[in-house]
């Protein structure tokens, strides 16, 4: 009897644990796309911030739905994006939501498969140029134009931001920055439309940011950003400039 | 005997079989369509249901989660708390809500329009026709709870059979015009066929749909003017096909809506509130009192009902200290400075820079608006037998200007080296010998964060607030003072905007001073400013479009009259300013201080300490269709803008 009760048990437990071995029978997304987002006015990765925008795919290979829920692929802060954990197939994409003049032209049918490669082109609604910084004792002070190449149709103008962080990601969407009122308090708020604001010019006067009060000893690191009331908002950032401030 | 048996048996069955069919009988515990359709009393029974399903945002609306919830916290994570009205539990701007969908409430006023035309002749004509109209009144309220959301919603007027298919079930978007001229016509069937009768304030009558009519129709006719101001045509899908925003060429004809809406209320037997001489208790009153006359629809709670009907609330528990005023964990709202700036007040900084000396704390209500301290208890004000005694913290001294707290940091000198002395709460300190208590015992204590009871700034929330209850009665579900839905006062300030939206700008200021009258405020009728600004007054918000400067004024005297009622977070997505007044929104606070060496008090203005801010996004003025529902009907696609 007590033999039976133990082999009954072991019988249960044995089978418990094969129902455990059946193997999946989808294979796990493996494939790898990557890229680069270029500007077109510099020929370099656009300036861009961790979380701000992403690119949009659809997979046209599904055929699950009528039409397939879009996916997007984040782009990091020095322009690029890249997602090694995606099923093989077709997909559309197209860069949505950034900082430049909306891309009507959907990349269609990218086959993804093994390792693919992607850039693409954009062109930014404002480039930030001639960007400085000084450190005036605990004060940081931070400069810089705003260009805007094409005008016609460009959306207001609406504000010129400070960002500081104390880790090399900064920007709009990067987790480290540093929120307080004393910079956020001190942006440039415009809301004016680039006739209003600058005239008939391409590149602005400059404007100066600040005084910012950092601490003595900190190495922070700092941009400058600036948007237009497109639907998104995001910002055209400068390149991140290292300040160390001295003890 | 074996026939016997065979006989007994076949007549068994017999009896058997023939029971079977007499077996098949109406449940007599259930009420069938006949019952509920057929008498008036029914019909009253089926609308029960529906009247607490309406997408009323009251004390039971849960920020980010939904309406009526019955959770001990729901007054905590209030409307106003999501938006940045209130200080309070720091909840995130509500940008994709909480997948409201209430198409099973719509299919039971649909089964009834539709049902009950065949129990016509059960009613006298008058009767008849008042019930139809309060069930389209009743659709309408559930269309406008999706609209102010969506946008364009599908508009189903029929009851859909499950079994139809794909074809017929999967139904599309509708623009977001027709969406609000359907809710216009609804409405108007409605204006069209109830009576006049105002007996029941609960329920619905000419009088309240038309003046849901004047509030939907304001919605609609500013969405229509601003929503081009957003640039969502470039890049959405939603938007370029109509189902998120219309024309500002479409403004107009929504604006006129309200106005006529707003007339038919106004010849109803409404008057504003003024019972009081005192102005202050007079506006704390109105809410309170069920005969105002001022009051056109509310909805009633009662704290002896189940508890699954969710009709009653924990208002005063959590809006009122503990543990002197209430015997729950105590307040969760304050008000912030600049919601309290927005009235008459008097000045707390000299033109010098330096801070006012009040002989007391409570001198700061002195030349506060009637209005104001109707809203909100300062200190000096009793509830429950206890006074707010409301202070932060002790100067040994201020020699100095207001500015030089530096917004209230610890670093700033003259808030360093122990001249500021900040405390829990009950603590006290001394100086030159004399013993002094730190912070009033109502707050602002230091040690606890604003959503246990420690207060931020200088001012609880009064608006709603019964005082006949003791404090011993204060507490989770003890509460069922109505919540007033509609009142005259919101309808003057919905004809006042719309009739300045169509240029008949000295004719809204005629509804204006009759609110500033009521409210005791310093300039009754300001004059008319017509120079354009796009600066807003809360945040001083940069707003994407211009505006004349005395409809800025309109929407703050919306504000100052609507504040704590749930009315902002839906007026700043209205006006399309959300998205700046709500941009890096840090509140301000008004701290009092007493100073040791001069024996008097000052009040600063200042940061909140815990440097809370809000913040709303372009994607808040659409929510996202529910995942669920597009992933089951691919038809409701393109989704609304900035969302995928």
């Amino acid at each position: 009897m007590k033999k039976l009760t133990i082999y009954s048990i072991l019988g249960v437990v044995l089978l418990s644990v094969t129902s455990c071995y059946k193997t999946d029978n989808w294979a796990a997304p493996d494939v790898r796309v990557h890229g680069r987002v270029i500007d077109s006015y510099t020929g370099e990765n656009l300036l861009s911030s961790q979380n701000d925008w992403s690119i949009r795919i659809w997979e046209r290979s599904w055929t699950g739905t009528a039409e397939p829920t879009s996916q997007n692929l984040a782009v990091k802060q020095d322009g690029s994006y890249n997602n090694s954990k995606l099923f093989a197939g077709t997909y559309d994409m197209l860069p949505y939501g950034g900082p430049f003049w909306p891309v009507t032209d959907t990349v269609k049918n990218v086959s993804f498969n093994g390792t693919t490669e992607q850039d693409f082109t954009v062109t930014p609604y404002l480039q930030l140029i001639d960007f400085e910084t000084s450190l005036d004792g605990l004060n940081l002070t931070m400069k810089c134009r705003l260009k805007a190449p094409i005008r016609t149709g460009l959306p207001n103008l609406v504000e010129i931001k400070p960002f500081l962080s104390l880790t090399t990601f900064c920007g709009a969407g990067a987790n480290s920055n540093i929120d307080i009122a004393e910079y956020s308090n001190k942006r440039i708020q415009i809301n004016k439309s680039w006739q209003d604001e600058v005239g008939d010019s391409e590149t602005s006067n400059v404007y100066t940011i600040g005084p910012l009060p950092v601490k003595a000893g900190y190495t922070y690191y700092v941009r400058l950003g600036a948007n237009v009331n497109d639907a998104n908002r995001k910002y055209n950032y400068t390149e991140i400039v290292r300040v160390d401030v001295p003890r | 005997m074996k026939k016997r048996l065979l006989a007994y048996i076949t007549l068994l069955g017999g009896l058997l079989f023939s029971q079977c069919r007499q077996l098949d009988l109406e449940p007599k515990g259930i009420m069938g369509e006949a019952e509920l359709f057929g008498t008036e009393y029914g019909v009253k029974m089926y609308f029960a249901g529906l009247y607490n399903y309406l997408p009323i945002e009251d004390f039971q609306y849960y920020a980010n989660n939904g309406y009526h919830r019955f959770n001990w916290d729901t007054e905590k994570n209030s409307q106003g708390a999501m938006s940045g009205e209130y200080f309070n539990t720091w909840i995130s701007v509500d940008n994709d809500g909480f997948g409201y969908w209430p198409y099973d409430r719509i299919r039971e006023v649909n089964n009834f329009i539709q049902s009950f035309p065949n129990y016509k002749d059960k009613f006298p004509e008058g009767m008849y026709n008042k019930l139809l109209g309060e069930a389209h009144f009743l659709r309408a309220y559930f269309y406008f709870g999706l609209a102010k959301r969506y946008g364009g919603v599908p508009i189903v007027t029929e009851v859909q059979d499950p079994l139809a298919g794909p074809e017929v079930l999967n139904v599309s978007r509708n623009t977001e015009y027709d969406t609000w001229k359907f809710i216009h016509d609804d409405l108007q069937f409605a204006i069209d066929n109830m009576e006049t009768d105002t007996k029941e304030t609960g329920r619905a009558n000419k009088y309240v749909a038309a003046a849901l009519m004047s509030r939907t129709m304001l919605y609609a006719g500013s969405i229509a003017k601003y929503t081009e101001s957003l640039g969502f045509k470039a890049t959405e899908l939603a938007a370029q096909q109509g189902l998120a925003g219309m024309e500002p060429s479409q403004a107009n004809e929504f604006f006129q809506y309200a106005v006529d809406a707003g007339k038919l209320v106004e010849s109803g037997p409404y008057s504003l509130y003024n019972q009081n001489a005192d102005k202050a208790v007079n506006f704390a009153s109105l809410f309170l009192d069920p005969g105002s006359p001022e009051t056109i629809f509310v909805k009633e709670f009662d704290k002896n009902s189940p508890n699954d009907n969710v009709l009653k609330h924990n208002y005063d528990a959590l809006m009122s200290p503990a543990p002197d005023m209430s015997s729950f964990v105590g307040s969760e709202s304050y008000v912030p400075l600049d919601f309290m700036e927005l009235y008459d007040m008097p000045a707390y900084t000299n033109p010098d820079g330096t801070p006012v000396r009040f002989d007391s704390r409570s001198d700061i209500r002195n030349g506060m608006e009637p209005r104001a301290l109707g809203t909100m208890y300062l200190d000096g004000d009793e509830l429950r037998g206890h006074t707010f005694e409301i202070q932060r913290g002790i100067y040994r001294t201020f020699d100095g200007v207001a500015s030089d707290i530096q917004r209230g940091v610890n670093s700033a000198p003259i808030n360093s080296n122990g001249n500021r002395i900040l405390g829990a709460k009950g603590a006290t300190t001394e100086i030159d010998g004399v013993t002094y208590k730190i912070a009033g015992d109502h707050g602002n204590f230091e040690n606890v964060g604003g959503s246990e009871n420690a207060l931020f700034g200088s001012a609880y929330i009064r608006k709603y607030i019964n005082p006949d209850m003791p404090t011993s009665e204060v507490n989770v579900y003890r509460s069922d003072q109505s919540w007033v839905v509609f009142r005259l006062g919101e309808i003057y300030l919905n004809t006042a905007e719309a009739l300045y939206e169509l240029g008949q700008r000295d004719e809204a200021f005629d509804y204006i001073a009759k609110i500033r009258e009521r409210a005791g405020a310093k300039v009754v009728r300001p004059a008319i400013d017509m120079t354009m600004t796009n600066i807003g007054t809360i945040n001083k918000a940069n707003y994407t479009y211009s505006l004349e400067k005395s409809l800025q004024f309109i929407r703050d005297e919306r504000q100052r009259e609507l504040y704590a009622e749930n009315h902002w977070w839906w007026d700043i997505r209205r006006w399309r300013t959300a998205d700046q007044i709500l941009n890096n929104f840090r509140q301000r606070v008004l701290s009092c201080y007493y100073v040791a060496d001069e024996g008097k008090y000052i009040y600063l203005d200042e940061d909140n300490r815990l440097n809370r801010q809000w913040t709303a996004s372009k994607a808040c003025y659409y929510e996202p269709i529910p995942g669920g529902e597009i992933g089951k009907n691919n038809n409701l696609r393109p989704n609304n803008p900035l969302y995928n």
